[in-house]
This record gives structure tokens, sequence and C-alpha cells, in this order.
């Protein structure tokens, strides 16, 4: 516990130590990656909370903690998926745990620092809002450059060939969203067509 | 005996009277058969209470000019003349107050014989312009119904060689000069001057730019774009001109800004960016409104005839949704085919039904003028006044959301900025929440600028001092714990890794 704290320390402070680091045997732990996630999860929901009336642009019952829980857990896990088996063909070092667990550390910026920014929102007016957007944003970047800084680092690749991986890893995702929708729509039509064969069955017994 | 007298006298009286109470509200209220809505801040309706009810009908049966055919309008003078331009009889038929036959213009032969008339627009003065459409004229006729003089089709090469001129509405700004909707003219409406000479287009609607407009533009060859269909500006239905001069316009074939104000030099004043008017489904998904018709009071308040869903629409004078009524059937209080529509001084609308052949009348609800008398305070700024009339509605009605906003901002006018901001809640209205709560914050450290100085050295000191401290021995104390436990397992040697 006290070890992943201290990562995440280490990831704010010196990131490219942190990505180098976690390359050594034994270093690191799954738990801890799912720990990381968990964070920013219950950091969003904490910042979705308390976000003051104004700029919060949504009613609450178009909040959902389960649609929050997917568009955060699935864009990692997919990215893990994808940037791992981009980098896995492409001669990247990289080994899959080390992908898993150093995406999630990337979230850390962002689970720090949501909750203290959303405070904000209760005290400036919506003209002020500039500066509560400026401070997101940054966070989101900053989310975004350890990102591409764990692809470098843990794949050892040159600057050129981390934007073209990063790309490709991209490209994987979007393509493992559609096969994934297509596959929940066949599911469906398949569970359907079972269920009313049952049910047809059933009733011609 | 005469207790019993007396028992059964009451018993039978209470039996009535409880038949009574119990039948009356079917004798008694008729339902209307549309449902009253508003729209609240995300756009979605809401139940609400109707503002206007079905009154009458005019249809001319019992009138010696016989039933109308076809009517295209109505005109309401001050005095409470009516003016009902009958196209399928073409001519016009003008009613007095009381509903009776006054006078009928335009159907003797000669040269005041009208030719299936669309618009009529009546002066101060009683001088009688009608839009005689199939003759291609402004045949204009005394207050007697004689026939003075008309204006053909206007003479100017701005008009351009294609132009086809087919006047359907009017009207007459104090100069004299005449303002005239065309049938399939999207170039403004046409100015005319007293003498009858062209002065040029008023107020047109704009193409705006679309970027699949200028990648067409970029890509097609010459001979694809010469097959396009030419973009066209929108067309003008109607117009009419308010107490104050403003010229209000109707186009077609639009989903936002269908209902324009138009400043002297033609520039819309009422929307300021994108406003949708009419009932986003109330016609159906996938159609657009197209508002045939508006009349606007003395106080501001549009009131507006959608075609498409057949229903009217009214909105206040900086264009909020308050009522809607009417819709498709054939129910009193519903149309067939609506046409056109006015409002008398007194609050009455009339529609004209030309599928049915006759103009319905409806009344206003208490609650309607009660909403009108406050909206009219609302939209003068006197938010003050108006405050305890929108406590009323709201008591009448909780979801008339435009209610909350008015209150709140009679509150904030009275620097009451924490209950104005509750209010601001309610109505849903972002900014104005937050401009309420920036006169509450700055209110708020005023009030308490000793302990928020105290927090804020505190917080300093706390992380410069307090916190680096704990985070320097908090290890420190870890590790001793640590090492005095190993102590233990070891046998009491201490440090062992020294020795």
């Amino acid at each position: 516990m006290i070890a992943t704290f201290r990562m995440m320390r280490q990831v704010l402070v010196h990131p490219i130590d942190f990505y180098h680091d976690i390359q050594e045997q034994g270093r690191i732990k799954w738990g801890q990656a799912l720990f990381v996630v968990a964070f920013a999860y219950l950091a969003r929901m904490i910042a979705i909370l308390i976000t003051g009336y104004a700029f919060e642009k949504r009613e609450p019952h178009e909040i959902s903690f389960l649609h929050e829980f997917i568009w955060l857990v699935v864009p990692w896990l997919t990215w893990t998926v994808s940037n791992w088996g981009v980098s896995a063909i492409l001669e990247g070092e990289g080994k899959f745990k080390e992908v898993f667990v150093g995406s999630a550390f990337a979230l850390v910026p962002y689970a720090i620092f949501i909750v203290p920014i959303t405070l904000l929102t209760n005290v400036l007016a919506l003209d002020e809002s500039s500066i509560y957007s400026f401070l997101i944003n940054f966070t989101i970047y900053w989310v975004g450059w350890l990102l591409l800084l764990k692809v470098k680092i843990i794949h050892d690749f040159e600057l050129v060939k981390m934007a073209w991986i990063t790309v490709l890893s991209i490209i994987g995702i979007l393509i493992m969203w559609f096969i994934g929708i297509l596959m929940f729509g066949l599911m469906n039509q398949l569970i359907n067509f079972v269920v009313d064969m049952i049910k047809e069955l059933n009733f011609r017994r | 005996m005469k207790q019993v007298s007396i028992f059964r006298f009451v018993v039978s009286m209470a039996i009535a009277l409880l038949m009574v109470v119990t039948a009356l509200p079917a004798q008694a209220f008729a339902a209307t058969p549309y449902e009253g809505y508003t729209i609240n801040n995300l756009g979605e309706d809401v139940h609400s209470i109707n503002g206007y009810i079905y009154e009458s009908s005019i249809d001319g049966y019992n009138l010696p000019s016989g039933p109308f055919n076809a009517p295209e309008d109505v005109f309401l003078a001050d005095d409470g003349t009516i003016y009902v331009v009958d196209t399928g009889n073409s001519r016009v038929v003008q009613l007095n107050a009381n509903h009776e036959v006054v006078n009928i213009i335009g159907d003797e032969e000669g040269d005041g014989k009208l030719n299936e008339p669309k618009g009529v627009f009546v002066k101060q003065d009683g001088t009688i312009y009608v839009a005689d459409t199939k003759n291609q004229r402004i045949a204009i006729y005394d207050k007697d119904g004689k026939f003075i003089k008309q204006f053909g089709k206007p003479e100017n090469p701005l008009l351009g060689a294609t132009f086809s001129y087919s006047p359907s509405k009017l009207l007459v700004d104090k100069r004299n000069y005449m303002f005239v909707v065309s049938d399939g003219n999207t170039q403004g409406l046409i100015q005319i001057d007293p003498n009858g000479q062209f002065k040029g287009f008023y107020g047109a609607n704009h193409v705006g730019f679309s970027w699949s407009r200028l990648f067409v533009k970029l890509v097609a060859t010459d001979e694809q774009k010469a097959k396009l269909s030419v973009v066209k500006p929108l067309e003008f239905s109607n117009a009419v001109q308010d107490a104050e001069g403003f010229i209000y316009t109707t186009t077609l074939g639009t989903e936002t800004n269908q209902l324009k104000r138009l400043s002297p030099v033609g520039v819309d004043t009422l929307n300021i960016g994108e406003r949708r008017y009419g009932g986003r489904f109330d016609a159906g998904p996938f159609e657009v409104p197209s508002f045939l018709d508006l009349a606007v009071d003395k106080d501001g308040v549009i009131t507006a005839l959608d075609l498409q869903s057949s229903k009217v629409y009214q909105y206040d004078k900086l264009g909020n949704f308050l009522f809607v009524f009417g819709g498709l059937g054939e129910q009193n209080g519903l149309f067939v085919t609506p046409s056109s529509l006015a409002q008398s001084s007194d609050g009455t609308v009339y529609v004209v039904d030309k599928g049915r052949n006759r103009i319905d009348l409806f009344r206003t609800t208490p609650f309607a003028d009660l909403v009108h008398d406050a909206s009219k305070l609302f939209v003068d700024g006197r938010y003050k006044e108006a405050e305890g009339m929108w406590n009323e509605v709201l008591h009448l009605n909780g979801n008339f959301e435009l209610a909350y906003l008015a209150i709140g901002k009679s509150l904030y006018k009275a620097e009451s900025y924490k209950e104005a901001m509750h209010y601001f809640e309610l109505a849903r209205s972002r900014t104005d929440y937050s401009n309420a709560f920036k006169e509450y914050r700055k209110e708020y450290i005023r009030e308490h600028f000793a302990w928020i100085c105290l927090a804020i050295i505190t917080i300093i000191i706390l992380l410069r001092y307090i916190i680096p401290f704990l985070w320097r021995r908090l290890p420190a104390l870890w590790s001793s714990r640590n090492t005095a436990r190993t102590e233990r397992i070891k046998g009491g040697v201490p440090h062992d890794r020294n020795v």
C-alpha cells in the first residue's frame, strides 16, 4: 500500500524515472493498477458530486455511475490491450503487465487533482470558468503526456516511432470498439432468438 | 309527525344536493380537446394550464352575406370591426363588433371587383387596402367600401425579368408606405410608396454560411454546378405591425427564428442567436413548423399560427414561451386548415379556419390573464411589482418556469442574492444563477472577512511547516517502530544490522 502511494508520488514528480523503474523485475503488482483505476473512478464520482450548480451542465438523472465507470475503464483497458498488441508486433520491449500498470499510473494526475480543481467550481462564477477549464485541460494533457512517455520508455522507442505506435494504437482501439459493439448486437440477436425459440416450443407443447 | 317530515326534507335535500354536486362537473366543464403545456429550460414540454379556451365561431350561415368560402385573412380594427377576406367568394366582409354585417367590399362588377384576394389591411381612418392576389394588384377602398384606386405590379429593374407578382398579405405604415408579401418572393417585403412606386425590398432573410456548400463549390465542375438547385433565401409568409411601428414577420421552411421583429433598417431584433419557435414534436418528428400568421398585442405578446401542427403558439415580448392551443381535428377548438389569425384589443384570438370556412374565437383563461399581466411587468424590467403575481402563477402551476426566473430576478434586484440563487436554480438558468452567486460571494466575503483571512493563514502554515514536518518525521517513526519489532523478534538485540 505504502509502495503504491510512493509510486504515485514518483509518477507525478519523476515520471521518467518511474517508467524506467517499473521495468525492474518484481517491482509492480497487478493489484496496484486496479487500485489506481479504482482511485481515479472514486475521484471522478466525488468530483461529480461536488461540482457547483452553475458548472454542472447535466441534470442529475443524466448521470449514471455505471456509465462513468465504463467510460473510464473501457478506454483504459482497450488502450492497454491495443498498445501492447501493436508494440509487440512492432518490436516493442514492454511486457503486458508493464503496459497495464503503466497506463493505470498515467491516470494519477487526474485522480489526485480532479477533486481540488472541482472544489473551485463552488467559489467561481461562470465568467471566471476559464480558470477551471484551464486547470482541467492541464490535468488531461498531463495524463496524455504520461501515456506517451509510457509508450516511449517502456517499449524503448524513438520519438517518431512512438507517435506512429500511438496512432496505430488508437486505430486498434477503434477497431476493438467496433467489433465489441458488433458482437454485442449479434449476441443480443442470438439470445433473443434462443429465448423466442424456447417460448415458441413451450407454446406448442 | 312534523319531526319526521323535517327529517325527510333534510335527507332529500342532502341527496338532491349530492346529486347536483356530483353531476355538476360533467356539465360545467367541457374538456378542451387540447392539452396545455409550457416549455422548460431543457427544451422539454411540461404540462401546464391552458391559456386559451374555445369560445364561439363565426361561419356566416346566419349572416345576410351567406357562408364564407375558404377565408384567408382577418383584420381586426381597434373599434372591434372585423374584416374577413372571403377568398373563395372573392370579397371582403366587414362585420361590426356584434358580428353583424356592415358592408361587403369588392363583390360588385367594376374596377373594384376582387379576384381571390388573400390579405387586407385597414388604416386608422378606415381606408381599406386589399391584396387582390389573382388580379395582381392592391385595391384601395374608402371607409364606406367605395373603390378609390389601385396599384398594379411594381416596375423596377431591381425586381428582375422573372419577377412574378402575387400579393398575398400587406401592411401600411404611418407614412402610407405599403409593405407587401408576394407569394414565392424570397427577396423580402416589397416596399411601395403612396404613389405606387417601388421603393426597394425590406428585411430580407439571408442565406447563411454553410461548410457543405463551400465544399461543393470548391469541388464541383461548372456543369455540375449548373445542375445544382439554386440556394435561395427563405420566404416570408406574413407581416404585421405592432403599435410602435415595428414590423414582425413569419418565415417558412426553417426550424429556427421563424418569427422576427424587424428594426426600421430591416434587422431582426427579437432573436439573439438561434431560437426555435413552435413545438418540436407537435407535428411529428422531422417536421418543420410553418408559421403562416402572427399577431402582436399592445404589450408585445406575440401569437403565431403554425400550419404544420395547426397550433397557435404564444410568446412574450422577449420570445419566452407562454401558451399553446389548438391542434388538428374536427372538434371545436381544433382546426382543419387554419390560415390566419388576429387578436382583438380585449385579448380574444380569432383564428381563421380555411378548411372549415369559419372563424374560431378563443378567450383567455384567468390563468392566462394573470400570466399576461405579470409578463407585461416582467418584460419592462419591473420585477418587484410582478413578484406577487408570479407567486400566484406558481401557486396555480408549479411547472411554469418563467415564474421562477421572474421571481429570481426580482429577488436579485432586491439584493437577496441567496434566495435569488435558489429561484434561478429552480428556473434552470445557469447564467443568472452565476451572476447572483457572484454578488452573494462578494457579500459573504465582506461579512466573514476576518475568518477567511484566518483560514488562509492557517492553510499557509499547515502547508509550509506542519505537513513537511510530518512528511519528514513519519517515515522515521514508522521505521523506528519496525526496528522495535525486529528487536523483539530477534530477542532484544538492538540494531542487529549494525552489530
